[in-house]
């Protein structure tokens, strides 16, 4: 009678694979986790169609405070996704306007995200240091966008460096898929 | 079962991680949703008008008048309801204006196209009598430029008549806003 074959394999340590999955699983998560995250300091930004102009100077390293203000067609004015003026229901009221520019500059100026300007002279004044950006869609009124630049500089308010959003590429003439502002 | 058809049974290529790597890079591209960089359009207020109480002397300056010519006809994307809201931005429909033009005054000067803009901006910006005194240098410079869009102007004319301003060699373009209420 045959004696039954030893099983040798049973004894042998097992392989050590090492088991990559689950690291890039979690490499992707974090990867889509920060996107996220990033996405979040867009919000202020309203899907806007910007008009394309040569002119300009690249917004590639924003101050971190700088307030946002989206100006839509209707003239409606936009601030973290609030609906801080609309011609309908304010008309030419830019009361809420103003309290808010009016709260923006005094909050980031007692939290210290924003300073005041010097005159050549080295004085202080009223006037904050910091810009503002204006957003506004291609084909908004231009008057929508005066009426807004003048409710910044009106001089309790103090805000006189205004950013004006351009794009690199016009998104309505451009093909589909094609970069442009937002 | 022996030892060679422990050996002989075939590799089977586990698909699972791959897959798991192509969803998870399909989400990610999903929300990245690629943006690009904005520009921007530096446009600093007047520092020394209507915001202090100080004197401050009259500086000469190029006026750029935009007057509407035609006021073109609002499109909108097929099935866009204009008295409704766009269900995905939660904001009214986006129109695109077609058809709308417009013409400049420059001073006193008319410029009924794009074209004779240019010229008429290029003519300007070569005459030495352009030059003003830069008070920061101590030098001359080309005079300051504002552009002011009345009624019925829109952004985009802003925009546009902004680079062919610089296009012409002005460096200085401030915004006005005469006349509007």
């Amino acid at each position: 009678m045959p004696s039954p074959r030893p099983d040798y394999g049973r004894h042998l340590p097992a392989a050590a694979d090492l088991d990559m999955t689950p690291m890039i699983d979690c490499v992707f998560l974090l990867m889509i986790f920060f996107a996220l995250v990033i996405d979040l300091s867009q919000r202020n930004l309203e899907d806007l169609v910007l008009p394309r102009a040569a002119f300009r100077e690249l917004d590639d390293k924003p101050p971190e405070h700088r307030p946002v203000l989206n100006v839509l067609q209707d003239g409606s004015v936009i601030h973290n996704q609030q609906v801080v003026h609309d011609p309908r229901r304010d008309g030419d009221d830019f009361g809420r306007v103003r309290a808010l520019l009016l709260t923006l500059r005094s909050t980031g100026l007692q939290q210290g995200k924003f300073r005041l300007a010097t005159d050549p002279a080295g004085g202080a004044t009223s006037l904050l240091d910091d810009p503002i950006l204006v957003r506004a869609d291609k084909w908004t009124e231009w008057r929508h966008v005066t009426a807004l630049l003048q409710q910044c500089s009106q001089p309790d308010v103090g805000f006189w460096k205004i950013e004006l959003a351009l794009a690199e590429i016009d998104r309505e003439s451009a093909p589909a898929g094609a970069g442009g502002g937002r | 079962m022996n030892f060679l058809d422990e050996v002989r049974e075939p590799v089977r290529l586990d698909m699972t991680p791959m897959i798991d790597c192509v969803f998870l890079m399909i989400i990610f591209f999903v929300c990245i949703d690629f943006r690009v960089l904005e520009a921007k359009l530096p446009a600093f207020l007047p520092k020394d008008v209507g915001s202090r109480t100080t004197v401050v002397l009259p500086k000469e300056n190029l006026v750029v008048r935009i007057h509407p010519a035609t006021p073109g006809t609002p499109v909108y994307r097929d099935g866009a309801n204009p008295t409704g809201l766009d269900p995905t931005t939660k904001r009214p429909w986006r129109f695109q204006l077609e058809g709308h033009t417009v013409r400049w005054e420059v001073g006193p000067r008319p410029c009924p196209d794009a074209i004779s803009l240019a010229a008429e901006l290029r003519r300007i910006a070569t005459d030495p009598q352009s030059l003003v005194p830069d008070p920061a240098t101590g030098t001359t410079k080309l005079l300051p430029v504002v552009l002011e869009g009345l009624p019925g102007t829109y952004y985009q004319d802003l925009a546009a008549t902004t680079d062919m301003v610089h296009a012409a060699g002005f460096r200085e373009i401030q915004f006005g806003a005469s006349g509007w209420r």
